[in-house]
């Protein structure tokens, strides 16, 4: 019978592991998620009743406390009040942030836990139950300004793309444009799907050129000596048996890093991805957020794809380094690692919530914090300076007119033959001390110093001149 | 009492229930730690727990009955009386008629069915009545269990009877059953409906224990394999996805403690994940849950709907939930049975759901702790065997509802409404209770722990061989004249 006991004992511990497991996996989803899917759209606990709710919605501002959307009364007949969201007229150039109860995006689903007051403690809850005729949910106050917001969509005109501009320190999402667009206030209006789609979180591009930051940050942190590495680019060059083209064919000659970042030459990153390897460079890049589900509290995004494993070969390791092959990146995801050389090699969690403004008109700010430091301070200064070079006598340099010393890189992404390319331009100002940080990408618009850059410089100009 | 009134109400007293609910359970965990770990016996006591969980039921059914813009409804007010009746009623009559039982396990299931109570008088009231009736028999069918099975050491002849009548009743219903939820696993006679594969659960516990309760060659064990084969395809002809498992898992369990063979455990193992893949591939209905299992969301209006609806249900709560009566676990399908843990969480809050998991775990480690007491093998193979069909039912049907694991539809034993579960999930405590039932008999025919210290001693000789085995066997023999004598009754 001892033998029978001891298996008694082996089985017992193996059902107390599995149900170990159970509870660690029901309450650490439940941590990670449950915001989430509370505020799906197809939850109806929170489903909001324009006839007699029971909890009014409260309004929507951007930072400067500006009302973007609010719940006004439309009619009241046979003790019915009859309620409707305003969408003020300049919330159509916050569309995708803003977003639509009609069709279950943006702020408006995303945020209904503030909006419906679920967020307020016991004693308000009841408070406002007990004493109040009618329940009023909170506001939310978000980080964007709708100037810039406006700034940027007519900066765009009828271009097909998205431009996200943070704060690079705080994470605070200034301003999140997404076109085509669409107006929240037009009901009934046929819409294409591409015009509700928020490219700037959900949009997963070829990111070109702009990769090699993420490329040289992986060589500064593993290789040494590379600011000395120099390679000769001879416009269509052979690296380790792969043929490189630079864009237009152009030779570039002797580069060294700094060099062949200022040009953006594809021959030497090439070169430095097949150095590097792919294990670091997926280390590196992973660490960058690449691959990562990203869980912020504030906004859904897609992933960002850089899909190499020691399978890769050699031609698709070398153009991954150059941002071409497999890889795919957000928009918000490339400001992002804008806003981490500029912060000094930490990521800050992207925010679009300010604060909440509950009913008495105090507001709770919601507060930053970092995600992870993928790169050393040391490497970020680098980059910056580098950065900065390709502004000042590079690809970049028509981002000049901002007024301020700006660091960037533009990329241009191909998208197969017959098609424009993809312009790109990160980058962030004043490179000093950083406090913004800008990400655009225009889709078959053309390079990205001709297209992009130009209009990174107007957006960061007319930050600076409102004062961020 | 207005809606308004109502929700105050409601929102104060989620704390109230919480508070009630973490009371159970820390003073049972405590009690299970004192158990396992003390030197000295523990004095028999109750922990006011009864107290408690009447003060539970009382006010749950009271504030339901608040619930809606009539007056008072008496007639949930009184059938919360009466579940507390019954329960109280229940567990002192098995409390002073039967000292060796394991109090702390029977006010653990109890807790469990009045969670199911309530969430069943919230979801649909004219089935909270049916449960409390179903409660009653499953209450009636333990009593019976515990007069009976102390005073049997073996199925004897009874044996080969049922290991041909559990299968043929399986197959019965796999061929002759209706259809309810894609599984034909249901007899209707009149207006009652029952599940057979959950009552030849029963039997297939006690074969296990009976056949598996001395060594054996690998000859003599095959009409044990066969029976235990035939009893799993015919749940899975019933296409009862989640019982199968169920049952499958269970003999490895108990087959693996008996007799310690790794060999045929791994090889069945790995035709029980052939056999899955093999399912996954041909049957249509098993991708759809695996697909389901993988993204709830991709396809929200369809494949995964249930599961999606389950965890919005979940994430609504909260750690202390949207309060008893404010939330609207009816949108969450088959809430009453399979997801009645998305409801409970909805309502109760996460923190309540995690105790409910914490719960199983006691029920497991007390009847393990009571299996490892038993004097023969086959109360203790009979003692495991339950308790690890009651943990490895609770765990398979918790894990799909939080997408853990593949969801499979079996009910969550004593919460889910539903008459064969309940019945069979009592008779399964029963077979727990009758093993301690004659553990306390033992100790008391032999003055004390005499006897016990005796065993330990002889233990310590070693019993790593067959002939140590027998030995062994062999003092079971002796308790057996023991029995004779009439020195233990």
């Amino acid at each position: 019978m001892k033998h029978l006991k001891r298996n008694l004992r082996g089985a017992l511990i193996a059902l107390l592991g599995l149900f170990l497991l159970l509870t660690g996996y029901f309450y650490y989803n439940l941590f990670l998620y449950s915001d989430r899917w509370f505020s799906d759209p197809n939850n109806t606990r929170v489903r909001v009743d324009m006839v007699n709710p029971e909890i009014i919605p409260g309004s929507i501002m951007d930072r400067n406390q500006t009302i973007l959307v609010e719940t006004k009364t439309k009619s009241e007949r046979n003790n019915d009040v009859v309620y409707y969201r305003d969408y003020h007229k300049n919330s159509k150039y916050a569309a995708h942030v803003v977003g639509s109860k009609q069709y279950g995006i943006g702020a408006e689903v995303l945020y209904i836990r503030y909006l419906l007051g679920y967020d307020n403690n016991l004693f308000e809850r009841i408070y406002q139950k007990a004493f109040l005729d009618q329940e009023q949910g909170n506001n939310v106050i978000l980080t964007i300004d709708i100037r810039l917001q406006k700034f940027i969509s007519n900066a765009m005109g009828n271009e097909k793309g998205s431009i996200v501009l943070m704060n690079p320190k705080t994470g605070e999402i200034l301003a999140m444009v997404s076109k085509p667009s669409f107006d929240p206030s037009d009901k009934g209006e046929e819409l294409e799907e591409e015009s509700l789609f928020n490219k700037a979180a959900f949009g997963q591009y070829t990111p070109g050129s702009i990769m090699k930051v993420v490329t040289a940050a992986a060589a500064l942190e593993s290789v040494e000596g590379i600011h000395d590495y120099v390679i000769d680019c001879k416009g269509s060059t052979e690296v380790n048996g792969v043929i490189v083209n630079c864009y237009g064919e152009e030779a570039h000659g002797e580069v060294n890093l700094s060099r062949a970042m200022e040009v953006s030459c594809n021959a030497y990153f090439a070169q430095v991805s097949l150095d590097v390897g792919w294990n670091q460079l997926k280390k590196t890049g992973e660490a960058f957020g690449f691959n990562k589900d990203f869980l912020f509290s504030d906004l859904k995004t897609s992933k960002s794809q850089l899909p190499i494993t020691s399978q890769t070969d050699a031609e698709e390791l070398a153009w991954s380094g150059v941002g071409q092959g497999r890889v795919l990146v957000t928009p918000i995801h490339m400001a992002m690692i804008a806003s981490t050389i500029a912060n000094g090699g930490a990521i800050p969690e992207p925010r679009l919530i300010y604060g909440i403004q509950t009913r008495t008109g105090k507001v709770r700010m919601h507060n930053s914090n970092n995600l992870n430091s993928p790169i050393s301070p040391e490497t970020a200064q680098a980059l910056s300076n580098m950065m900065v070079g390709v502004v000042e006598n590079g690809t970049g340099f028509r981002a000049q007119s901002t007024g301020m010393l700006t660091a960037g890189k533009t990329g241009t992404a191909e998208v197969g033959s017959g098609k424009q390319p993809h312009a790109w331009f990160i980058g962030f100002a004043p490179a000093e001390k950083p406090t913004l940080a800008v990400s655009v990408v225009l889709e078959n618009a053309g390079t990205g110093g001709r297209n992009a850059a130009p209009l990174a410089g107007k957006i960061l100009r007319e930050a600076a001149s409102l004062g961020y | 009492m207005n809606d308004k009134q109502y929700e105050i109400l409601a929102l104060t007293l989620r704390y109230w229930f919480v508070l009630l609910i973490v009371y159970v359970f820390v003073k049972s965990t405590a009690r299970t730690f004192r158990d396992i770990f003390s030197d000295q016996p523990v004095k028999r006591s109750t922990g006011n727990i009864p107290f408690v969980l009447v003060l539970f039921t009382l006010t749950a059914f009271g504030l339901l009955a608040m619930q809606g813009s009539q007056a008072f409804n008496v007639d949930t007010a009184l059938l919360g009386v009466l579940a507390s009746a019954i329960v109280l009623f229940q567990f002192y009559l098995l409390y002073y008629l039967f000292p060796g039982i394991d109090e702390i396990l029977l006010l653990i299931i109890n807790t469990l069915a009045i969670l199911g109570f309530i969430m069943l008088q919230r979801l649909t009231p004219e089935l909270a009545l049916r449960q409390v009736q179903w409660f009653a028999v499953g209450c009636a069918v333990l009593f019976g269990t515990l007069l009976i099975m102390p005073r049997i050491n073996s199925l004897k002849r009874f044996s080969s009877p049922l290991m041909i009548l559990g299968p043929a009743v399986l197959f019965f219903v796999a061929f002759f059953g209706g259809e309810s939820g894609g599984a034909t696993s249901k007899l209707s006679f009149g207006s009652i409906s029952v599940q057979p594969s959950e009552f030849v659960k029963v039997i297939f516990i006690m074969i296990l224990a009976d056949s598996l309760k001395e060594v054996k060659t690998f000859r003599e064990k095959i009409p044990l394999f066969l029976f235990a084969a035939a009893s799993i395809l015919g749940v899975v002809l019933q296409k009862d996805l989640g019982s199968a498992l169920h049952y499958f898992i269970v003999f490895l369990f108990v087959y693996q403690i008996s007799t310690n063979d790794w060999l045929i455990t791994t090889v069945a193992s790995g035709a029980g994940v052939l056999a899955a893949v093999a399912g996954y591939k041909i049957f249509p209905h098993v991708q759809v849950r695996v697909e389901a299992w993988k993204n709830p969301w991709a396809d929200i209006g369809g494949k995964g709907w249930q599961v999606a609806q389950s965890l919005m249900a979940m994430g609504s709560g909260g750690l202390v939930g949207m309060g008893l009566g404010l939330g609207t676990p009816y949108v969450i399908p088959a809430s009453r049975t399979d997801f009645i843990f998305a409801a409970i969480c909805e309502e109760f809050g996460i923190l309540a759901g995690g105790i409910v998991i914490g719960f199983y775990v006691l029920v497991l480690i007390r009847s393990m702790y009571k299996a490892n007491l038993a004097q023969s093998p086959y109360d203790m193979l009979l003692a495991c065997g339950s308790a690890i069909s009651l943990a490895v039912q609770a765990f398979i049907i918790i894990g799909g509802v939080v997408k853990m694991i593949p969801l499979t539809g079996i009910t969550l034993p004593f919460i889910s409404y539903g008459g064969s579960s309940m019945v069979t999930s009592f008779a399964l405590l029963g077979l727990i209770l009758s093993v301690s039932i004659k553990n306390e008999r033992l100790v008391k025919a032999t003055d004390g722990y005499e006897y016990l210290d005796e065993n330990q001693d002889s233990e310590q000789e070693g019993f790593e061989d067959e002939e140590n085995r027998e030995q062994e066997l062999d003092d079971g023999g002796e308790m057996k004249s023991l029995y004779r004598d009439g020195r233990i009754r």
